[in-house]
């Protein structure tokens, strides 16, 4: 059977009719061909698939497709506003923060909604913050410095 | 994942109903971190799943020196360990939801959703043990109380009863109670217990619960007995640490053997009470 869902995709609305069986990060990747949400495990443990719902961050594996009626998404996709790169994308880029780019865009999602709950994290918060997810190339170090960076120097996505 | 049908009720009396249509054929629903998993591997194959995070009845965590704390039953993990109340009441609650795989994860995950999972690790359920937690629960015949060490009967079995849903979970307030949650496990970060644990004190009296070391979470009685209203001396927590032993049946398995089990369950009896002690 399929369920007609309504939802916010980076704050474009969509309609669409899923399947009970799929879930989000699908819905994402197969139905809107939004492909930044990757796959890494489907299981929880690695944090490729992480999305913003509702202004909290979850993994994209672990979300039913029709649960979605009524939701706001925001996914790697929506963090460049006019063809221009956030502050953390452009942070990333700078310090180099990604080899192969598998966990990118779940780092990302989790980065952005951390700094959107507290703008200036300590070190400690950050790495705890991205926790769940995994990198199996940069070894970290650069990931923390990114975020690290926009969080002294940014906030509400404004250089101070 | 097998297709199932998907129902989204917005009362309990509508989930109750929808469930004895479909009696064990349907699922309940809450985070969904654990039965997505145990659908995708094929453990199990519902032909409904009864998502009952749209009943607005089932939200909240409320606290009152009378009533104690009361979870709702869709309230997340992050929800808890970041309530000020469970704080400040009931720190090591907050520690253990706290431990739960990632943010993301605690972000879906419910404390209901881990206690009803019943795995002997799971990470809520020391903290309630310790506390006498009920588990609140309502069918088609109407409410029942059941206290967390009876609702817990085996690996993944609980009591309730068919077609019944926990609708919340009460924590009794415990004035001065002070006290601390392990969690031993290979990574800090998603990872599951090996052995977790909550040791408290309350008054003289101390209550100890241990994790991931028998087919349920266990409460120490006859260790706490020892430790009961006596000074904490070096020989007396080593005593206790050792006894605390004698009350727990660990097993090998993937992530430890029977016998780290054991000592890493007499060393956090050790901490906890080390705690106490200076
Ligand atoms: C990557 C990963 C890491 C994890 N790490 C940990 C960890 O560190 N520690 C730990 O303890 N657990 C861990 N878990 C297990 C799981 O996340 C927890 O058990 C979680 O708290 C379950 O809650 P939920 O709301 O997601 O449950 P759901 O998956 O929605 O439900 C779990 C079970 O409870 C039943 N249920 C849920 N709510 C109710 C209700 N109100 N009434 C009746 N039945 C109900 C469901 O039918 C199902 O059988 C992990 C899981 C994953 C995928
Ligand atoms: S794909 Fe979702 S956590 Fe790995
Ligand atoms: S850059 Fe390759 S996994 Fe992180």
């Amino acid at each position: 059977m399929k369920y007609k869902v309504s939802f916010f995709v980076n704050e474009e609305p969509v309609e669409l009719y899923v399947p009970a069986n799929m879930t989000l990060l699908y819905v994402l990747r197969d139905m809107l061909n939004l492909t930044g949400a990757k796959d890494g495990c489907s299981a929880g443990e690695c944090g490729a698939c992480t999305v913003i719902m509702d202004g909290k961050p979850v993994n994209g594996c672990l979300v039913l497709a029709p649960e979605l009626d009524g939701k706001h998404i925001t996914t790697v996709e929506g963090l460049s506003k006019n063809g221009k790169l956030s502050p953390l994308q452009e942070a990333f880029i700078a310090h180099a923060a990604l080899q192969c780019g598998f966990c990118t865009p779940g780092f990302l999602m989790t980065a952005t909604a951390l700094l959107d709950e507290d703008p200036h994290p300590t070190r400690e918060q950050i790495m705890k913050g991205i926790s769940g997810n995994l990198c199996r190339c940069t070894g970290y170090k650069s990931i923390i410095e990114a975020i690290e960076d926009v969080a002294s120097h940014y906030e509400g996505g404004k250089r101070i | 994942m097998k297709d199932f049908l998907y129902q989204a009720p917005e009362s309990i009396k509508d989930a109750i109903s929808i469930y004895q249509q479909f009696q064990s054929s349907a699922v309940i629903m809450a985070g969904a971190t654990d039965i997505i998993i145990r659908m995708r591997d094929k453990l199990i194959s519902p032909e409904c799943v009864i998502d009952i995070k749209r009943i607005k009845a089932l939200y909240g965590i409320e606290f009152s020196e009378s009533k104690g704390l009361l979870i709702g039953a869709c309230s997340t993990l992050n929800e808890i360990a970041e309530n000020e109340y469970v704080k400040r009441f009931y720190p090591f609650l907050a520690q253990a939801a706290e431990s739960v795989g990632s943010k993301q994860l605690r972000n879906r995950a419910t404390c209901a959703g881990n206690i009803v999972n019943a795995s002997p690790l799971a990470d809520t359920a020391t903290p309630l043990y310790v506390c006498g937690a009920v588990i609140e629960a309502e069918g088609s015949e109407g409410k029942r109380e059941i206290p967390i060490d009876k609702f817990i009967t085996f690996v993944r079995k609980v009591d309730l009863k068919p077609c019944e849903i926990v609708t919340g979970i009460r924590v009794p307030h415990i004035p001065g109670i002070e006290g601390e949650f392990f969690k031993i496990s290979r990574r800090h970060e998603v990872d599951l217990s090996t052995v977790c644990g909550t040791v408290a004190k309350t008054g003289g009296e101390y209550r100890i619960a241990l994790g991931a070391v028998a087919p349920t979470p266990v409460r120490l009685k006859k260790t706490e007995a020892l430790l009961s209203g006596r000074k904490l001396t070096a020989s007396l927590i080593a005593e206790a640490a050792e006894l605390a032993k004698s009350e727990i049946s660990p097993i090998d398995d993937v992530r430890a053997s029977r016998q780290y089990r054991l000592d890493m369950s007499a060393l956090i009896v050790r901490r906890g009470l080390e705690r106490f002690a200076s």
